[in-house]
């Protein structure tokens, strides 16, 4: 019981800046909502029951969450470890891509198509992010530079494949699009009215397993300590390459499982842009950096945006107010969780200018504190 | 009295550094301001200076009271300060260093030649002879602090602080600045002088002001006092002399022959030979800077040498990775606490286990054994009584003695047959440090080898059974405990050589 209590309390002290974040990026909302000469609380209203107060419209958002927490648990994967992999949405769809094309390619018997092809997805997406491990270690080049450019380039080469040899001729006519996937690796549906699939159990068993991974295992311990100060890890024996190559491709891989579940969960085709444009990488990205980094932290959040933009869609349509608002929200709950490093910046600041009225002779300007 | 304190009180958060302080100062007066670390001494000389402002309380000179809100207030009032880190120019010359800030002009332009000048008068007046013309980055350290005296004077201060002036210098350096501020003092000067080292205290100082936990505790005139006593004053309790248990040292544990490094085409070791024995603690001496680090990296993995032999336990570990040299027998407590020691976001935990947590008790399977590793952790804090809040707490928060300490004990419970100790006690309170002391002469009475690397040379000497003198990356003496003396394993820090005084 004990225990019990004391994880809720340190849980509820990690949790404390976003929720004092979001209520705040909440505010900024209903000051735009004013200025549109609308009532922020019946547009809040709207916004809440059109997302997570009906059946119907939850499950909407927890479709929309699925690839998006899976995306959060995939950069934490790797920014724990002090690894900024900020190119989660090339390896999504890098992996996705390839398990779609496997699906649709392989001739195999309905479950066993099922595994193989996620596994060869995830692999895709491991292997693409492992790219950058290699151009670090041979090159020295920046992760972040390097996961930040292979986005464009995962997407553009998918671009050109679904246009050219895997457009499927027979698609919907508006978008350049595969062909579907077959029925029998196509997720099992939990509802009747729409899309929402075991994709979103799949979610959750990441964020436990990432949770357990995190905590429990020599791995989890020897990147977390990497990613706290790699000189103490390095001393201790922990062989850090090893470290970057298995961390950046478990990023790799759950990214890429993150877009299978889009697309065998609801989508049961590639689209071109099908997942730069609904963003759900950065959407996760956000939602990791709210949330510290925790996973459970990371699954409400994620729920949480997702929320603010099925409800947007809703108050577009019911409403003067234009669907991002649900962006401006979601921007400004981000800004205020990263303030916290200001807020101490500034307090730091503060007191040292306390202590030093006036600007020490530069010769002496390093003073230590004590 | 010249320069009076009165009721200084200063506090950084909830920590109080100097509560409700008084003392005065005499004219021509060779003051010590004595403590353990943290007890306040640098925060009360920092108020004195004008780098921190007191919360409350007075501080008067020659009867009038003053206001210091800056350094260049301070400086107005004549007072100055030698800080222990020299803030100095290092691609400008002597003079220009000295002068700067109050230079000499000539039609509006900077008048090098008569700053040359200044410099050599001051040099002359005061007996401390530099060469004005020399670029700072060729000066030894003892050259620096000089060169730091010397703008102090320049500035005309009347009262001089010094800052742990003797903790960067070898000791025929340390004696020659004893003697300095004598001369200072009998010209006249005001001297403040802030110290551990009780020795020098007793050789240059009058009176010494005692503080502990930034309370006033005592104050006593050197002639009425000794070592005894004003150690007593400082820690609150007597410290025993060490005993040293006669050991015959056994097998080699450790064999370097002919090492050799080079960063960046500078040679850094230059063919460095040493060896440890079971039951050994060997210290190396030397100022900080001669290769003592990539030695140490050399030997634990984290730096690949260029040739020469290293054998641990009769095996060769050159080029092995720091894993496999750690799953040999090779303990190591860091030199630097934070940038290897330690994380300061992990907890105690994770702070315990780190270089263990692939042994089949710490993990099986890749999967951490977490009762046993709370425990293993538990029993570390409790055994080396680091004071702690409890086990989630970050590193971070931890003070450095207690922090030290955790990771002394973690070295120290691999019971590997070789640890390398660099500057264990750097930065810990006298406490702290006897306690460490003790583990590793436990350490060796077990039969393990220590190699101790120190820049702190009072402890090289006090625990080391054998003494290496390095310098520019060689060794350049050995000496047995019985043969090892100050001045002669100072001579040969400074490079001097062997044979030749």
């Amino acid at each position: 019981m004990d225990k019990i209590k004391t994880y809720l309390k340190r849980f509820g002290a990690i949790m404390a800046q976003p929720v004092i974040a979001t209520i705040l990026g909440l505010l900024v909302g209903a000051v735009f909502i004013i200025a549109s000469d609308e009532n922020p609380i019946e547009i809040y209203q709207t916004m809440f029951s059109r997302s997570f107060l009906s059946p119907y419209y939850l499950s909407q958002t927890l479709t929309r969450a699925t690839p998006i927490i899976i995306c959060g648990i995939a950069t934490a994967a790797a920014w724990r470890a002090g690894y900024i992999n900020i190119g989660v949405e090339g390896q999504m769809i890098t992996g996705s891509f390839a398990a779609t094309l496997a699906a649709i390619y392989i001739p195999l018997p309905g479950p066993l198509l099922l595994i193989v092809s996620i596994l060869l997805g995830m692999l895709a997406g491991s292997i693409y992010a492992s790219i950058v491990s290699v151009l670090n270690m041979k090159f020295g080049s920046s992760i972040v530079i390097c996961t930040l450019m292979l986005n464009y380039v995962a997407n553009y080469i998918a671009s050109y494949l679904v246009s050219y040899p895997f457009m499927d001729p027979y698609g919907d006519g508006i978008s350049l699009v595969t062909q579907t996937i077959p029925e029998s690796v196509q997720f099992v549906k939990l509802s009747t009215t729409n899309n929402l699939s075991i994709g979103i159990i799949i979610a959750a068993i990441v964020v436990i397993a990432f949770y357990f991974m995190e905590r429990k295992t020599v791995f989890g311990y020897e990147s977390k300590m990497t990613g706290f100060n790699p000189n103490f890890a390095k001393y201790g024996g922990v062989f850090e390459r090893k470290v970057m190559l298995k961390t950046l491709a478990l990023s790799g891989a759950i990214a890429a499982l993150a877009g299978i579940c889009e697309i065998y969960g609801s989508k049961y085709r590639y689209t071109d842009n099908m997942f730069t444009s609904a963003s759900f990488a950065w959407t996760g990205l956000m939602a990791a950096l709210i949330s510290n980094l925790h996973p459970i932290g990371i699954f409400f959040t994620s729920i949480f945006l997702s929320g603010l933009q099925v409800g947007g869609q809703a108050i577009q349509r019911t409403s003067s107010i234009p669907i991002q608002m649900a962006t401006v929200i979601q921007s400004s709950i981000t800004l205020f969780v990263s303030a916290k490093l200001g807020v101490q910046f500034f307090s730091k600041w503060r007191k040292q200018k306390k202590q030093e009225p006036a600007k020490p002779q530069e010769s002496k300007g390093g003073a230590e504190t004590v | 009295m010249f320069l009076e304190l009165k009721n200084i009180t200063k506090t950084f958060g909830k920590t109080v550094a100097n509560d409700n302080i008084s003392f005065g100062l005499n004219k021509g007066e060779i003051l010590a301001l004595i403590g353990e670390n943290g007890a306040g001494k640098s925060t009360i000389s920092k108020i004195l200076y004008g780098l921190n402002k007191p919360d409350s309380g007075e501080i008067f000179l020659d009867g009038k009271k003053l206001k210091i809100h800056s350094v260049l207030d301070a400086i107005d009032h004549g007072i100055g300060m030698v800080q222990q880190h020299f803030m100095l120019f290092e691609s400008y010359t002597v003079a220009e260093n000295i002068v700067y800030g109050k230079e000499p002009k000539k039609n509006g332009f900077f008048d090098r030649k008569r700053a040359a000048e200044i410099v050599r008068e001051l040099g002359d007046e005061y007996g401390l002879h530099i060469d004005p013309d020399l670029k700072v980055e060729d000066c030894s350290v003892g050259m620096r602090q000089r060169i730091e005296i010397l703008k102090v004077l320049y500035q005309n201060a009347d009262i001089i602080i010094f800052d742990e002036p003797t903790a960067v210098l070898v000791p025929q350096e340390i004696e020659e600045l004893l003697k300095t501020i004598k001369d200072l003092a009998k010209r006249g000067k005001s001297i403040i002088i802030i110290t551990h080292k009780l020795q020098e205290v007793m050789d240059v100082a009058d009176r010494t002001v005692v503080l502990r936990q930034g309370k006033f505790v005592g104050e006593r005139l050197i002639s009425e006092t000794d070592i005894k006593e004003l150690s007593y004053l400082m820690v609150g309790r007597g410290i025993p002399p060490r005993e040293v248990e006669k050991k015959e040292p056994g097998k080699l544990v450790l064999d370097v022959e002919d090492l050799r490094y080079k960063h960046e085409g500078v040679s850094i070791l230059n063919g460095l030979s040493i060896n440890v024995h079971e039951g050994e603690i060997v210290g190396i001496a030397g100022v900080s800077g001669n290769g003592q680090t990539e030695l140490i990296q050399c030997l634990t993995g984290l730096l690949k040498p260029d040739s020469g032999k290293v054998e641990l336990c009769g095996e060769d570990i050159s080029g092995k990775s720091v894993r496999e040299i750690r799953d040999l027998g090779c303990a190591h407590i860091p030199e630097d606490r934070y940038e290897f020691g330690c994380a300061r976001k992990a907890d105690l935990e994770e702070t315990s286990i780190m270089g263990y947590e692939h042994l089949p008790e710490f993990s099986s399977k890749g999967l951490l054994n977490e009762k046993h590793n709370q425990e293993f952790a538990l029993n570390l804090l409790d055994k080396y009584s680091v004071k702690y809040d409890h086990m989630g707490e970050p590193a971070g928060a931890l003070s450095g003695g207690n922090i030290q300490k955790l990771i002394v004990a973690r070295e120290i419970e691999h019971n590997s047959k070789f640890l390398i100790a660099a500057e264990p006690t750097r930065g810990v309170d006298i406490g702290a440090q006897e306690f460490i002391h003790d583990r590793l002469m436990d350490k060796r009475n077990r039969g393990d080898g220590v190699l101790l690397i120190s820049s702190e040379l009072s402890e090289v000497m006090s625990l080391s059974d054998r003494i290496y003198v390095i310098y520019d990356g060689q060794i350049r003496g050995e000496f047995t405990r019985a043969e090892a003396d100050t001045n002669k394993v100072g001579f040969l820090m400074m490079g001097g050589q062997n044979g030749q005084d």
